[in-house]
């Protein structure tokens, strides 16, 4: 059985995503402070985490990063809207994605189900099929529509690290660090060139893109096909 | 002490000098007494019309040249007749007296003005009551009622009557946090707590993003997007610009038929990029197009339950915020068009790669 761990203060949000969760038949673990939750994730093992990012006794991001030090669970984070910074230092801290209050069933589950998708994926092992495009991540060769396309070497170090990530976000600090060093994170601008790139080589439609997402102000999400 | 610009000073040379012909002009045919009125016009023209420092400029140069040129001995300071004194503190007096007076007028208007101001923020603060009781309480109202159906009374209902009274209130719920939201922004916005977090993003992406976000509620629309292939990068704050962009689409949405065009374009013009949201619906209100961006300024739609008129305000401040500039035009073929502007600044640097082989 699937456990999710539920670090939040609000006993009413608990108790309206401890049913839903149960519905879906998930195992519920629910800790009202940040310091229960650190224990909770110790002792239950949760298969994934969701944290709210305002908690009684310290910040939700902290749990994070104390999480991640010892485990890779995916953890989503519940944060309010037009809170961009909180959520990019929490997915810089290492949550996977985030849910923005209020949000309805349908989003949240969607989210937890591509968070233990990713989890459970064999990384760079496989095919991934965007749409009329193939990349295969091992042999670096990409295909649309059965024709090979070239990608340069850093258009495929981006695809890469994004589909590392794959059905995540992943912010642009990430992204910049990962592809071009520590020393280029102020660079979005290289994004938004190399995503315009990429989507122009893969994507149908690249004004409309299916699989390389933006999240704005905060970083890009690759979808596969099965996920949109 | 305010600091006066040197045109009253000038102006006060200016009126001495143009005294001084008169008073030329008039010799041996005017009593001296008469020329000293025409000094005491200038006196007063000047300080009516400039601050305390030019006015006292204007009368010691008209004492002076009164005195030098036209009081006896002629060509001195020294003064014969004792009651020409008694003329310069006339002078004088008259000068200060005048600016003094208009001082207090001036104070006056704008103790005048603050109070109209505050009036002003009274008359807004309880139109924004009302609005809020309004357009908050009607949704509370109808959550109440049906939730309080599906606790109290659910077991009486067949499923569909329970799930249509659920899908009720979350529709409500969903509206009412939309407008709790864009009523927070609008105070963020007015109090000044925004601060731009600028960085270099692409248009296209943006509203890529929007209109997956506003899926459904585009779904009745035809949606066309006419963005130039290469448009330059803005350095804004995305988040904020995905809003503007959102809600006027929803605008568009909201008061056009279904099955009519909605149409977004951005092209560079000169110094700026020039975003626009066209729709084929029934126009602008008549009147005064600027109005459509006050606060609590509802389109005709609204008693069909719409929002609560803060969406272009919202716009117009985010805009504002970035330098650049939002307006509505009436299409000359019906319908109307929503543009707003944004500065563009220098490119970066763009990523060197040498190019494939």
């Amino acid at each position: 059985m699937t456990t999710v761990l539920l670090v939040e203060d609000d006993p009413d949000i608990r108790r309206f995503l401890r049913s839903t969760l149960a519905a879906e038949g998930y195992r519920v673990v629910e800790s009202p402070t940040a310091n229960r939750g650190a224990i909770d994730a110790g002792t239950h093992k949760p298969d994934l985490a969701i944290v709210d990012l305002a908690l009684p006794d310290y910040d939700g991001r902290e749990l994070i990063r104390e999480i991640r030090r010892w485990s890779s669970m995916p953890i989503v984070v519940l944060s309010a809207r037009h809170q961009e910074r909180t959520k990019i230092e929490a997915l810089d801290a290492g949550a996977d994605d985030y849910i923005t209050k209020p949000f309805g069933v349908g989003e949240l589950l969607a989210r937890v189900r591509a968070a233990l998708r990713h989890a459970a994926r064999s990384p760079a092992g496989e095919m991934l099929v965007l749409g009329p495009a193939q990349v295969d991540l091992q042999k670096r060769r990409a295909w649309r529509d059965g024709a090979e396309v070239r990608l340069t070497p850093i258009e495929f170090r981006l695809l890469a690290h994004l589909a590392k990530h794959l059905g995540m976000v992943v912010t642009h600090r990430q992204l910049l660090a990962e592809v071009w060093g520590p020393s280029y994170v102020e660079q979005t601008h290289y994004l938004r060139i190399y995503m315009k790139q990429l989507r122009d080589k893969l994507e149908a439609d690249p004004m409309r893109p299916r699989h390389f997402l933006t999240e704005t102000g905060i970083g890009y999400r690759l979808v596969m096909d099965e996920e949109t | 002490m305010r600091i006066v610009g040197w045109t009253g000073y000038a102006w006060a040379l200016g009126a001495t000098a143009a005294c001084t012909v008169t008073g030329l002009a008039m010799r041996g045919r005017f009593d001296l007494v008469n020329i000293a009125m025409v000094y005491l016009l200038a006196v007063v023209i000047v300080a009516l019309a400039y601050s305390r420092g030019p006015a006292i400029v204007a009368t010691v140069l008209a004492v002076a040249t009164f005195d030098w040129l036209f009081v006896p001995p002629q060509g001195a300071f020294t003064v014969e007749d004792a009651q020409y004194l008694l003329t310069f503190a006339i002078m004088l007096a008259v000068g200060l007296i005048i600016s003094r007076l208009k001082r207090n007028v001036r104070v006056q208007a704008r103790a005048q003005a603050k109070l109209e101001a505050a009036a002003q923020t009274e008359r807004v603060r309880s139109t924004l009551l009302a609005s809020i009781s309004h357009d908050l309480r009607t949704p509370l109202a109808v959550m109440t009622g049906a939730s309080s159906t599906l606790a109290e009374r659910g077991e009486r209902l067949s499923a569909e009557e329970r799930e249509a009274l659920a899908r009720s209130i979350y529709e409500q719920a969903r509206e009412m946090s939309e407008r709790v939201a864009k009523l927070l922004q609008m105070t963020r916005l007015e109090v000044g707590g925004i601060a731009l977090e600028r960085d270099w993003a692409s248009l296209a992406e943006i509203a890529a993003a929007v209109l997956s976000r506003l899926r459904e509620r585009l779904t009745g629309h035809r949606v066309v997007l006419e963005l130039v292939e290469d448009l330059p990068l803005v350095r804004v704050d995305a988040a904020l610009i995905d809003q503007v962009l959102a809600n006027l689409l929803e605008n568009a949405a909201r008061y056009t038929p279904p099955g009519t065009v909605v149409r977004l374009r951005a092209r560079r013009e000169a110094q700026e990029l020039v975003v626009s949201v066209e729709d084929f619906g029934p126009g602008l209100p008549p009147g005064d197009i600027e109005r459509v961006f006050a606060k609590f300024e509802h389109g005709a739609a609204e008693a069909r339950g719409g929002g609560m008129g803060l969406g272009l305000a919202i716009c117009r401040a985010i805009v504002g915020l970035h330098g650049g500039r939002i307006w509505a035009e009436k299409l000359p073929l019906g319908g109307s068009a929503f543009r707003f502007t944004v500065p563009l600044d220098e490119p970066p640097a763009p990523p060197s790669e040498p190019a494939l082989a």
